[in-house]
């Protein structure tokens, strides 16, 4: 259902001008679908799901606001179970710890199961560079990579492509011959993937959740992948961004409860993984080490801004499935590795210096609340973006596509000036509005039709209440 | 590295040394987030056996019913640790048995036995640990797994469950074959795990 946006553009309407109508169905379809198995999921399983959503809330802000301590509460119980903790400022220093922890166990082949932090560090192309071959395991990551593309979806990378596509893909990868259908593509991955995790060295992901109390890393997939990049390999590495410790494993009750719903509507994804510690002795199977990078990349300066409720994400991609931009739009358009409304605010935040870059993207928003209504931690979406657009107005980021507002700002700014407005807009029926050289006007009118004019009837009502 | 470790926990103090005071710690009460059908089932076996079903597990309620199950489905090569040989004495006369699992032949193996740690009635979950498991290839490459699980290690709901999560480096639960939906959103059975997952009750 392609929308004609009217207005002057703004720079997130050129990728939806430019988006194939057939991803943009394809988008809007599969996010509709999920969106609704959500709803009707938690509405069957729980008599209040918005209490649930709002404990969640209040379990991830509290950990957040005691990050100090629970932070180094997990470095304490994963060393304590034999875990190796790096801590890494920067980007950079996440991926250099990763290479270093590699180059001393001799290892040039890696495979990585889906983590989002990896890919806001740009981890694969850093290990490329230093000669380590690194495959993504996740079916979507997987084709992601080999097409040097970019997800465009939290959890359905792939969303904006079609079998078609992933079938080119497969051919030219010397995967078989063209074959677009889905299950022939999935066995075909599973045959290729099965040589790569059996010669990796190293099995690297991110983590869902760490648990304070017992150092538990939390993994969730559907597809066995991350189980099976930490079955041959000699060693794990897991990036982490410092803000998904929560205290206890109590707390996961409600978490994970919340996330599998959210995402894909399950009631749990498939494969829930809970990690504290390489492989015991004893065991045939496991790495023998297991490395933590807790990540900050600027995640303490988003803890510092007021911001930091969108801290609590969990990744689940509700906000992304029911948000009327996203749908029109998809991820690419958010250019940058959070699409979607957690995106909006996110990426602006993660930009650093960059921050003019991105700042139009809390723009992309008409404000409706859903991303709120439907988020399992209830971050408060729009607020946040309010506060974006208030401090790009606040360091003077040009703002192509707003209408200029000065005109109304003094007429809702002087009484007097208003009532007289409203008297004499009703010369405004009389006028041929769509073709006066009005800035944005005449775009706005060529699907849309003003009603008659009512202006000053509330104040007429309202003062025949006072005197009577 | 340590130095890294004390600026970035310094950067949170700082961040939220302004707060005029921090979010308490909610009261979590256990089985606040339990599915509200949870209270009317008496069984958790046949409430697991439901859910399992409804996850997409094969769930036998004998070993004779798992036995004629891979015997129709041709399951050339079986692997039973002999952890389990008291639940499946009558299989090697049946389906060809291996007792050893070998990295080398991965792929030849076509299903594969391992004991659960537990389960999970709310959600139909199979708990593996390394301690319960063999090898951990041996309860993901196979094409079909099955886990062997005792009634009586049964939890009741998830919260349960992480209540009693067990001292072990690795604690998985399974719920359902390996899928995906990446490709066009259609669901597909066994991306990399298992394409059937079975589990039998003992």
């Amino acid at each position: 259902m392609p929308c004609t946006i009217a207005m002057a553009k703004q720079l997130i309407d050129t990728y939806v001008a430019e988006l194939p109508p057939t991803v943009q169905k394809a988008v809007h379809q599969s996010t509709a679908a999920t969106t609704a198995k959500r709803y009707q999921l938690l509405g069957d399983d729980f008599a209040d799901a918005d209490a649930l959503r709002k404990l969640a809330g209040s379990i991830r802000q509290h950990a957040l606001e005691h990050l100090d301590t629970y932070l180094a509460r997990a470095e304490e119980s994963l060393t304590a179970r034999g875990a190796k903790v790096h801590y890494a400022v920067t980007a950079e220093d996440a991926c250099r710890a990763v290479t270093e922890i590699l180059q001393a166990a001799g290892i040039t082949k890696v495979v990585k199961s889906k983590s989002m932090v990896t890919e806001e560090i740009h981890l694969n192309d850093h290990l490329a560079k230093h000669g380590i071959e690194s495959v993504e395991s996740d079916l979507g990551e997987y084709i992601v990579q080999i097409d040097g593309d970019h997800p465009s979806h939290i959890v359905r990378p792939i969303i904006h492509k079609t079998r078609g596509d992933i079938a080119r893909s497969f051919e030219r990868e010397g995967l078989g011959d063209y074959n677009d259908d889905p299950e022939t593509i999935t066995r075909r991955a599973r045959r290729f993937m099965r040589g790569k995790y059996l010669e990796a060295g190293a099995g690297i992901t991110g983590a869902n959740f760490v648990t304070a109390d017992t150092g538990r890393l939390v993994l969730v997939t559907n597809e066995g992948n991350s189980r099976f990049c930490l079955a041959p390999a000699k060693v794990h590495i897991a990036l982490v961004g410092i803000e998904k410790v929560v205290p206890s494993d109590s707390d996961l009750a409600v978490l994970l409860n919340l996330l599998g719903r959210s995402a894909t509507g399950q009631q749990l994804t498939v494969y829930t993984e809970f990690i504290n510690g390489p492989r015991r002795p004893d065991r045939p199977s496991g790495p023998e080490q297991m490395h933590v990078v807790f990540v900050d990349n600027r995640r303490t300066e988003v803890l510092a801004s007021d911001c930091k409720e969108i801290l609590r994400c969990i990744r689940c991609g509700a906000c992304l499935n029911v948000c009327p931009v996203y749908r029109q739009a998809s991820g690419h358009a958010y250019r940058s590795v959070y699409p979607g409304p957690v995106g909006a605010v996110l990426s602006p935040l993660l930009a650093g210096d960059k921050f003019q870059e991105l700042a139009d993207l809390p723009k992309a928003s008409s404000l409706c609340g859903a991303c709120n209504e439907v988020c399992p931690v209830d971050i408060p979406i729009p607020d946040l973006l309010l506060r974006l657009r208030h401090r790009a107005h606040e360091e003077h980021v040009p703002s192509p596509g707003t209408p200029p507002m000065a005109g109304f700002a003094i007429l809702g700014s002087h009484p007097l000036v208003w009532r007289s407005a409203m008297t004499f807009g009703a010369a405004k029926d009389y006028l041929p509005l769509d073709k006066m050289p009005v800035p944005y006007l005449g775009s706005w009118l060529k699907t849309r039709t003003l009603p008659k004019w009512r202006g000053g009837k509330f104040r007429a009502w309202m003062k025949s209440r006072q005197h009577s | 590295m340590s130095a890294a470790r004390e600026q970035i926990l310094a950067a949170i103090q700082a961040a939220l040394a302004p707060l005029p005071q921090r979010e308490s710690r909610p009261v979590v009460p256990h089985g606040v987030a339990d599915a509200q059908w949870l209270a009317g089932e008496a069984d958790n076996a046949a409430l697991f056996t439901k859910r399992a079903t409804a996850a997409g597990t094969r769930v036998f309620a004998s070993p004779g019913d798992c036995l004629s199950w891979l015997f129709e489905n041709r399951a050339a090569e079986v692997y039973l640790p002999d952890s389990l040989r008291d639940v499946t004495a009558r299989f090697a006369g049946i389906v060809d048995v291996v007792h050893e699992y070998s990295r080398a032949h991965v792929d030849e193996i076509d299903a594969a036995l391992t004991p659960a740690a537990g389960a999970i009635a709310e959600s139909g979950t199979i708990i593996l640990t390394d301690e319960s498991t063999p090898d951990r290839l041996a309860a993901l490459a196979p094409w079909t797994h099955i886990a062997v699980v005792r009634k009586e290690t049964i939890h009741r709901s998830i919260a349960d469950a992480l209540a009693a999560l067990p001292d072990d480096p690795n604690v998985i639960w399974v719920t359902g074959p390996s899928k995906t939906a990446d490709v066009e959103g259609i669901l597909i059975q066994g991306v990399h795990g298992p394409g059937v997952q079975g589990c039998l009750l003992v």
